[in-house]
C-alpha cells in the first residue's frame, strides 16, 4: 500500500503497474493529440487553401459576367449615340412641324431603315425606338402601332431618361409593353435626346436588349451544380435573380442587402442552413452590382478527398504510432523486466543467476552492479558456510582434546599408582583436580569464558601434570588481575600447555619449566605460554602448521593441533587475532595467543 | 483492478478520441449527397403552355438548390390521359428515387399513382388533389383562398354593393367549385350579392351568351366573376358589346395574352393569377424532404395574386403574367 502511495505521488496521472504501460500510454496520448492537431490543422488549411482559390475563380468568373453584361450595354449606348447624332432623327423629332404625314414618311423611312439595319446585325437587340416630344415615334418597324392602353408618360424608362437629361438610364428587366401586341422582356437603355444647341430635349431614344441575352450568360456559367448569379442595383432591388419569384414569395431568402453593400471585387461568405457559400460582387458602371453565388461543396469538389486522405493518413499514422510506441515500450521496458525476473530466481533462493544485459545503458550498468553484488554475496555466503563447517570442526576437535582418553588414562595410571603408593594426600590432589577440569570442559554451553576460569581450569591441568611428572616439570602461572574479567574463548591454553609438556619438556634430560602469561598490551590481551624445553627447527616449526591440512588430519592423535586453535580464534575474533610462535631447538618454544577485550 | 482501471480510461480516451475525430468531419462537412433523380410529371408538356414551363422552371429551380438530376416530362395535351398514363407506367418501369406528379383528373392515372405508392417511391402530386389508397403529400394552390381573393375584389370594385353573377366551366370541375365556394365565403355577409351561377362548359361563346343574359336580365348587375379563361373572355366580349365596360366589373382567373390585353383596356378588372414556380419549385422541394426522411405537409398552399391594371406591370405581377422563359 505504501509502495503504491508513493508510486501514486510521483505520476499521479499514471497509475499504471508496469514501466511499460505507462511508456505506451504517454506515447499514444501524446501521438494522438499529435496526430489530431496536426491533421485538424492541416485539414482546416488545405481547405482554407482550395476555398480562397475558388474565391478568386468565382471573382474571375463573375468579372467575366461583368465585362459580358457591360459589353451588351455598351453596345446599346454605343447605338444610341448613333441616334443622337443621326441627322434624320435630329430634324425628326426637331419641333419643326411637318405639313402632312407624306412629308414625315422619308425620314421615318430612313430612320426606320437605319434602326432595322442595326437589329439585323445584332440579334441580342430587340427594339429600337425614337419618341419625340412633338407626339411622333418612329421604330425598328416598318409600321409602329404602339399599345393604346399604354402611357408613355408613365413609363418609367421614359421618366428616368427625361429625369435625368441626356444621360443615357438602364432600366431592370422588364416586359416591353408599348408596342401593341407585344410584350416582351428586355432591359431597356434609354435617353433623352438634345437640340442641336445641346439644351432642349426634344425626345426619348430607347433600345430594348433582350432580356435572355443576360438570362444566358447568367445560365451559362458553371460555378457548380447550385451556384448562379443574381444582379440587384445600388438601392437594393433584385434587377435579375434566377429565382425572383420565390424571393418575391418569401419561399426564399436572398443576401440582397449585404450584397448591395458590398464593394466591387470583394467576396463574402454565407454559411446557414442552406451550406456555405461564397458571395463575390462586381460594379458595372451603369450601377448594377453583378453578384455570383457559389457553394463551396461544389466548388471544392475534392473537399471530401482531402478529408478523406488526410482522416485515412490519420489513422494510418496512428495505428503505425501506436504499434510503434508498443514496440518501443516493450524493448525500453524489456531489460528492466529481464532484472526483475533475474531478480526473483535470487530471491526464491538461486544466488547462480547471472544476468545479461545487452544495452550499456544505466540498466546495463545496473545488471553489471547486480551481477557483481551476486557474486559479492555468494561469496560471502560461501565464506560463511566454510566458517562455519570449520568452526564446527574445531569444536569438535576441541571436545576430543578435552576428553583425551590417554591423558585420563595416564591421569588415572597415575591415581593408582599413586594410591599404591599410599600417598592419599596427592591422590585427593589429583582426583580433586581432575574432577575440576571436567566439570570445566564439560559446561560447554557457553563457548566464551572468563578468563579467571580459564586460568583455573589451566590451574588444575597444570597440577594433575606436575604430580604425573613430579621433578621433571615446574611451571609458573603469571596472569594479571587486570584481565581477568575479559572473555577469552574456553581451554584455549590448554592445547599449547600440553604441546609444550608433551613436546618440549617431557623429552628433555633436565626439568623443564612451563611459564604461563597474560596481560593487556595495545588494547588486545596477550597470553604467551613459554617452555624452555626441546624447541624447534623451523621445519618442525612449518610442520606444526601444515600437520592440519585434510590428509594428515585423521593421524593425529596427540589431540588439538595448533593450527586448529588458531584457525577457531581467528574464527572467533577476526583475523587480525591469533597465534603466534617463536621457538629455538634446544632453547624453547614460546607460543603467543592474541585475543580481543571482550568485556563480560 | 488497477490495471483494469487503466486499460479502461486509455480505452475511452482512445474511443473518445476516435469520435471526436469522426464527428468533428461528420459535423461540420455534410457528406456528399448521394445523385438523387427525381421525375417530374405534368399535365401538360410543351413550350406553348405557359404555366407549365412555370411549373417545370419552378421544379428545375427546387432540384438546382439541392442539387438534384431532375426529369421533366408530360403529354403534349392537357387532354391526352393515354400519354400520362404511359409515362407512369415508364416511371414504374425505372423507378426513379421520386416522383412529382400534376396527375390529370382520370381513374386509370389514379390506379397508376397508387401503383407507384405501392412501389414505395415517394409521390408527391401537384395542382390537382386526387385521393389515392394512402394520402399523397399534395402541393396546390390554395382555390378556395383564390376565390376569396376575387370575392373582395368584387367588393373592392363595386363599393361593397355586389350584385354579380358567378360564370363557371363545368359542375364537375373541382378547381372551379373551390372557387365558387371562395367567392361565397367572401360574398357571404352581403345580401343577394350574387344572382347565381351558370356554367359555359369551357365554351368562350357561352359564357358570351350568359353575360349578355345577365346584364340583361338583371340592369343592377355590376360584377361579373369568371372562374376560368373562356368565361373571362367571353364575358368581356359581351360587356364590350352591351358599352357596359366599367360598369359591370370583370373579375376573372389566371392568364394569358388575352387577358393581358383586356387588362390593359380595362374591361378585365382584376384576375387572380397562380404562381405556378412555387407549385413546382415546392412540389419538388417537398419530394426532396420526404427523400431526406423529414416530415412534410400533408397540404402544402401556394397562394394567388390578384392583379389590375394597375399593378399589372410592377416587378412582382409581370414576371407572373408573362412567364420569362428561355425558349
Amino acid at each position: 500500500m505504501s509502495k503504491y502511495k508513493k508510486r501514486a505521488s510521483f505520476i499521479p496521472f499514471l497509475p499504471f503497474k508496469s514501466i511499460q504501460s505507462s511508456i505506451f500510454f504517454t506515447f499514444s496520448c501524446l501521438i494522438l493529440v499529435t496526430v489530431m492537431v496536426i491533421s485538424l490543422n492541416s485539414y482546416h488549411l488545405s481547405v482554407d487553401a482550395v476555398e480562397t482559390n475558388s474565391q478568386s475563380y468565382v471573382q474571375e468568373i463573375i468579372k467575366q459576367v461583368n465585362s459580358n453584361i457591360q459589353s451588351y450595354i455598351d453596345n446599346m449606348e454605343n447605338i444610341s449615340i448613333l441616334a443622337m447624332t443621326n441627322k434624320d432623327v435630329k430634324y425628326y423629332i426637331s419641333n419643326n412641324s411637318f405639313i402632312s404625314k407624306s412629308d414625315r414618311r422619308p425620314y421615318e423611312k430612313r430612320i426606320s431603315d437605319l434602326f432595322q439595319a442595326i437589329l439585323y446585325s445584332r440579334k441580342d437587340i430587340s427594339a429600337i425606338m425614337v419618341f419625340g416630344y412633338n407626339g411622333f415615334s418612329v421604330s425598328d418597324r416598318r409600321i409602329t402601332l404602339l399599345n393604346p392602353y399604354t402611357k408613355l408618360e408613365e413609363q418609367s424608362w421614359y421618366k428616368e431618361a427625361k429625369s435625368k437629361g441626356g444621360q443615357s438610364v438602364i432600366s431592370p428587366p422588364h416586359v416591353q409593353n408599348i408596342i401593341q401586341n407585344e410584350y416582351r422582356w428586355v432591359v431597356s437603355l434609354s435617353r433623352e435626346l438634345k437640340s442641336t444647341d445641346g439644351i432642349r430635349g426634344e425626345g426619348i431614344f430607347l433600345v430594348d436588349l433582350n432580356l435572355s441575352i443576360i438570362n444566358d450568360i447568367c445560365n451559362q456559367i458553371n460555378m457548380g451544380k447550385k451556384g448562379y448569379v443574381f444582379i440587384v442595383d445600388n438601392n437594393g432591388n433584385i434587377v435579375y435573380h434566377p429565382q425572383q419569384q420565390l424571393i418575391y414569395s418569401n419561399l426564399r431568402s436572398e443576401q440582397i442587402s449585404r450584397a448591395a453593400a458590398a464593394k466591387s471585387g470583394t467576396s463574402f461568405t454565407v454559411d446557414d442552413d442552406k451550406g456555405k457559400r461564397i458571395y463575390s460582387v462586381q460594379d458595372t458602371n451603369f450601377g448594377w452590382k453583378i453578384v455570383g453565388v457559389a457553394y463551396t461543396e461544389d466548388l471544392i469538389a475534392n473537399e471530401g478527398t482531402i478529408r478523406n486522405s488526410i482522416v485515412m493518413y490519420a489513422i494510418i499514422g496512428i495505428l503505425f504510432s501506436l504499434l510503434l510506441s508498443l514496440f518501443l515500450s516493450y524493448r525500453m521496458s524489456k531489460p528492466l523486466r529481464i532484472l526483475q525476473r533475474d531478480m526473483k530466481k535470487v530471491e526464491r533462493g538461486n544466488f547462480d543467476v547471472r544476468t545479461n544485459i545487452e544495452p550499456i545503458n544505466e540498466i546495463g550498468q545496473l545488471g553489471r552492479s547486480f551481477n557483481l553484488m551476486l557474486a559479492q554475496i555468494k561469496n560471502l555466503m560461501q565464506e560463511i558456510i566454510n566458517n562455519q563447517e570449520s568452526k564446527r570442526k574445531s569444536e569438535l576437535m576441541l571436545l576430543q582434546s578435552q576428553i583425551n582418553p590417554h591423558f585420563l588414562y595416564n591421569t588415572l595410571d597415575s591415581i593408582i599408582w599413586m594410591g599404591e603408593q599410599k600417598k592419599n594426600e596427592e591422590v585427593v590432589l589429583m582426583t580433586s583436580a581432575l574432577a575440576k577440569l571436567f566439570r570445566a570442559s564439560i559446561t560447554k554451553d557457553k563457548e566464551l569464558v572468563p578468563i579467571r576460569v580459564e586460568v583455573e581450569h589451566i590451574t588444575n591441568y597444570l597440577l594433575i601434570q606436575k604430580i604425573r611428572y613430579d621433578e621433571q616439570l615446574e611451571y609458573e602461572i603469571d596472569i594479571s588481575e587486570d584481565i581477568m574479567h575479559y572473555k577469552t574463548l574456553k581451554i584455549l591454553l590448554q592445547p599449547f600447555v600440553e604441546n609444550a609438556i608433551y613436546h618440549g619438556v617431557r623429552n628433555k634430560a633436565e626439568p623443564g619449566k612451563i611459564t604461563i602469561r597474560g596481560c593487556e598490551k595495545d588494547q588486545v590481551i596477550i597470553f604467551e605460554v613459554e617452555d624452555d624445553g626441546m624447541g624447534m627447527t623451523p621445519e618442525q616449526l612449518e610442520g606444526i602448521w601444515t600437520i592440519h591440512d585434510k590428509e594428515h588430519r585423521t593421524k593425529t592423535t596427540s589431540g588439538i593441533g595448533i593450527g586448529n586453535v588458531n584457525e577457531r580464534v581467528k574464527l572467533f575474533f577476526g583475523s587480525m587475532y591469533g597465534i603466534q610462535i617463536q621457538s629455538e631447538p634446544e632453547e624453547g618454544t614460546t607460543v603467543t595467543i592474541t585475543i580481543p577485550k571482550i568485556k563480560e | 483492478m488497477r490495471i483494469q482501471r487503466a486499460t479502461l480510461l486509455m480505452t475511452i480516451i482512445f474511443i473518445a478520441s476516435v469520435v471526436y475525430i469522426i464527428l468533428y468531419f461528420k459535423l461540420f462537412i455534410p457528406t456528399p449527397e448521394q445523385e438523387r433523380n427525381i421525375t417530374v410529371i405534368l399535365k401538360e408538356h410543351n413550350i406553348h403552355s405557359d404555366f407549365w414551363q412555370t411549373v417545370s422552371a419552378g421544379a428545375e429551380a427546387a432540384a438546382k438548390v439541392s442539387g438534384a438530376e431532375i426529369t421533366i416530362t408530360g403529354p403534349l395535351q392537357e387532354t391526352d390521359i393515354e400519354a400520362q398514363i404511359r409515362l407512369l407506367e415508364e416511371v414504374l418501369e425505372r423507378k426513379p428515387q421520386a416522383v412529382v406528379i400534376a396527375p390529370i383528373n382520370d381513374d386509370r392515372v389514379t390506379t397508376e399513382l397508387n401503383k407507384i405508392q405501392e412501389a414505395k417511391i415517394p409521390l408527391v402530386i401537384i395542382d390537382t388533389p386526387v385521393s389515392l389508397n394512402a394520402a399523397p403529400a399534395i402541393v396546390s394552390n390554395d382555390h378556395i383562398a383564390a376565390g376569396m381573393q376575387a370575392g373582395k375584389v368584387t367588393l373592392e370594385q363595386t363599393a361593397n354593393h355586389p350584385k354579380s353573377v358567378i360564370i363557371s366551366d363545368f359542375v364537375t370541375s373541382g378547381v372551379s367549385k373551390e372557387r365558387e365556394k371562395g367567392v361565397h365565403k367572401a360574398l357571404l355577409p352581403y345580401t343577394e350579392s350574387v344572382y347565381g351561377t351558370y356554367y359555359c362548359s369551357d365554351s368562350e361563346e357561352r359564357a358570351y351568351m350568359i353575360a349578355k343574359m345577365m346584364m340583361k336580365d338583371h340592369s343592377d348587375l355590376n360584377a361579373i366573376i369568371a372562374l376560368n379563361e373562356s368565361a373571362a373572355l367571353g364575358a368581356a366580349k359581351a360587356i364590350k358589346d352591351a358599352n357596359k365596360t366599367g360598369l359591370v366589373k370583370l373579375i376573372g382567373f389566371d392568364t394569358s395574352i388575352y387577358e393581358i390585353r383586356l387588362l390593359e383596356e380595362n374591361t378585365l378588372n382584376a384576375t387572380i393569377v397562380q404562381q405556378p414556380f412555387n407549385i413546382g419549385y415546392l412540389g419538388v422541394q417537398t419530394v426532396l424532404d420526404l427523400l431526406d426522411g423529414k416530415r412534410v405537409k400533408p397540404v402544402t398552399y401556394t397562394n394567388s395574386i390578384v392583379v389590375t391594371k394597375e399593378n399589372m406591370y410592377s416587378q412582382e405581377n409581370q414576371k407572373l403574367l408573362f412567364p420569362f422563359i428561355d425558349k
